[in-house]
């Protein structure tokens, strides 16, 4: 948990995109037809009633890639 | 509420679920689309780290072989070239093929659990999207119909209430090339509680693609109020900035990497008005789990209201891992979180989506979320009279420490043409989580169940 400190995650952004950049494999953009399967989408596969429980059950947020918004559901 | 109670109520929602997404015309599944209208699955390969971070790249097109040397064209068929006008006429009169499409769904969700909560959620939701110009726009709508009693609501001789809030959004997104941008708005209502919500992100992809960097900011005004009484009257406004950092990755042919920082600075009072934490005396033993009645017999007179702090800033770093197999996938999202107010959380979230063929895709979905509570956090609040109560205190039992286990399915049917299954699917998401409350002074766990039927049209 002391790596979520705020001034440590821009830093560890930093340090992904470097060895990301160096270590991975470059794939053309004619090879990647099966990325696009709708089942690997960043998007949150969950429909809005189950994001709904979770805003409710959980007591933490964030980390989507989509907005989230007050419901005062709590 | 036994278990078999919740299960007999949620199939019967359920039941009622998908009778009546039978008189709709309409779909809702995917939830990239939902926020960013990504193109449909059988358009040419898109092939960016994420579709929500960057719109659809058409493979590079191989360049055309050099053109081989005309014969000589015989004398008696030559013709004269026809009038260019009347060329232009006949290129107008073709049938154009619009690069312009659309899909709109529904959803009907049910849920209802062991704390006689029961919630029945319709929602719609369309989008129109051109993927070769990157453009998109949506939109949503869904309502909360919200049948509740909860322990603590109820120690304060609340009645059951019931309770409908709408939900609207729009957004739109434009990315003609590497740098894309999407803006996004909507509005939540209930009769004590408004929320608005506009917000915008920014795109760019870098290494050739294989990587998209996203930045994105989200601002929120919410009114919370009394039941019955004009905000005019009583309202807490709460203000809420998110500054959102993202990251996708190409790692291979068949795999994603996605990492997500959220820094959510809130300020505001988020105290519930309606809710009432015990107050005991000092010495008085108080057990987790106890009864309505049986802490009303130990705790002191005074009502006091909740009191939380006026701020919070809360930081949500996620990561997601998605690999495509030969006809499966497999996602792995982990979010590590902590706030100002004390909380440590961890939630993973696991899928595993098999395709049964051109038409079926099932898979088991699992979620675990464990979070220690907040740091003033106390089953049982010492008060010795109405002027020595604490200055914080609280009865959410979500602030309050909690590991939960999830177990679900996810069932799509496309039920489409031959030549396309997929332009009309039907799906099928069950969700069961069992909590844990191992030191709230109503209930020590908490059994709640989520059904709904997805019905998804493509045009």
């Amino acid at each position: 948990m002391k790596a979520l400190e705020p001034g440590l995650v821009p830093a560890a952004f930093l340090v992904a995109l470097s060895l990301l950049a160096s270590g991975c494999v470059h794939v053309a953009s004619y090879e990647r037809g099966i990325l696009a399967h709708p089942t690997m989408t960043s998007g949150d596969l969950a429909g809005p009633s189950e994001a709904h429980v979770r805003a409710v059950h959980e007591g933490a947020v964030g980390g989507g890639a989509s907005a989230e918004s007050g419901c005062g559901c709590n | 509420m036994s278990v078999g109670r919740v299960a007999s109520r949620l199939g019967w929602l359920v039941l009622g679920c998908a009778t009546m997404s039978g008189f709709l015309l309409a779909h809702a599944q995917s939830a990239d689309a939902q926020t960013t209208g990504a193109p449909p699955k059988k358009k040419k390969p898109k092939a960016t780290p994420s579709a929500s971070v960057a719109p659809p790249e058409p493979p590079a097109a191989e360049p055309p072989p050099p053109a081989a040397e005309p014969p000589p064209p015989p004398v008696e068929a030559e013709k004269k070239p026809d009038d260019p006008a009347k060329e232009k006429k006949k290129d107008d009169e073709k049938p154009k093929e619009s690069n312009v499409s659309a899909r709109v769904g529904t959803e009907m969700g049910a849920y209802t659990d062991t704390e006689r909560v029961t919630v029945f959620t319709p929602s719609i939701y369309g989008a129109v999207y051109n993927p070769t110009g990157g453009w998109s726009v949506s939109g949503s709508y869904l309502v909360d119909v919200v049948s509740a009693a909860s322990a603590d609501i109820v120690s304060t001789a609340s009645p059951r209430y019931e309770e409908v809030r709408h939900a609207g959004g729009l957004a739109g997104e434009y990315k003609p090339g590497d740098l894309g941008a999407n803006v996004y708005a909507s509005v939540s209502r209930e009769p004590d509680y408004l929320a608005y919500t506009i917000g915008g992100a920014s795109t760019y992809d870098i290494f050739e693609k294989n990587a998209s960097i996203l930045l994105g900011y989200t601002y929120g005004h919410d009114i919370a109020g009394k039941n019955s009484t004009p905000f005019e009257v009583f309202s807490r406004p709460v203000d809420t900035n998110t500054f959102k950092l993202g990251l996708s990755y190409v790692l291979n042919r068949r795999a994603l990497l996605t990492f997500i920082y959220d820094t959510i600075l809130q300020t505001g009072d988020t105290s519930k008005p309606y809710r009432f934490v015990p107050m005991f005396g000092p010495g008085v033993d108080v057990k987790p789990g106890l009864s309505v009645q049986h802490v009303n017999e130990i705790r002191l007179p005074e009502r006091a209201s909740e009191h939380v702090p006026g701020s919070r800033n809360r930081y949500a770093f996620s990561m997601g891992f998605a690999n495509r197999f030969e006809s499966a996938t497999l996602r792995i999202d982990e979010r590590l979180y902590t706030d100002s107010w004390g909380i440590k959380a961890t939630t993973t979230d696991i899928r595993f989506l098999a395709d049964l063929g051109q038409r079926i895709t099932l898979g088991p979905h699992v979620r675990l979320h464990a979070q220690t509570p907040v740091n003033f956090w106390q089953r049982a609040y010492v008060s010795k009279g109405v002027e020595d109560l604490p200055t914080l205190r609280t009865g959410d039992r979500e602030l309050g420490p909690l590991t939960s286990v999830s177990g679900g399915t996810y069932l799509r049917v496309y039920v489409g043409g031959s030549g396309d299954p997929h332009k009309v699917g039907l799906g099928l998401d069950t969700y069961v989580t069992y909590t844990s409350y191992p030191d709230d002074i109503y209930i020590q766990s908490r059994l709640a169940a989520l059904g709904a039927f997805t019905l998804e049209v493509n045009f």
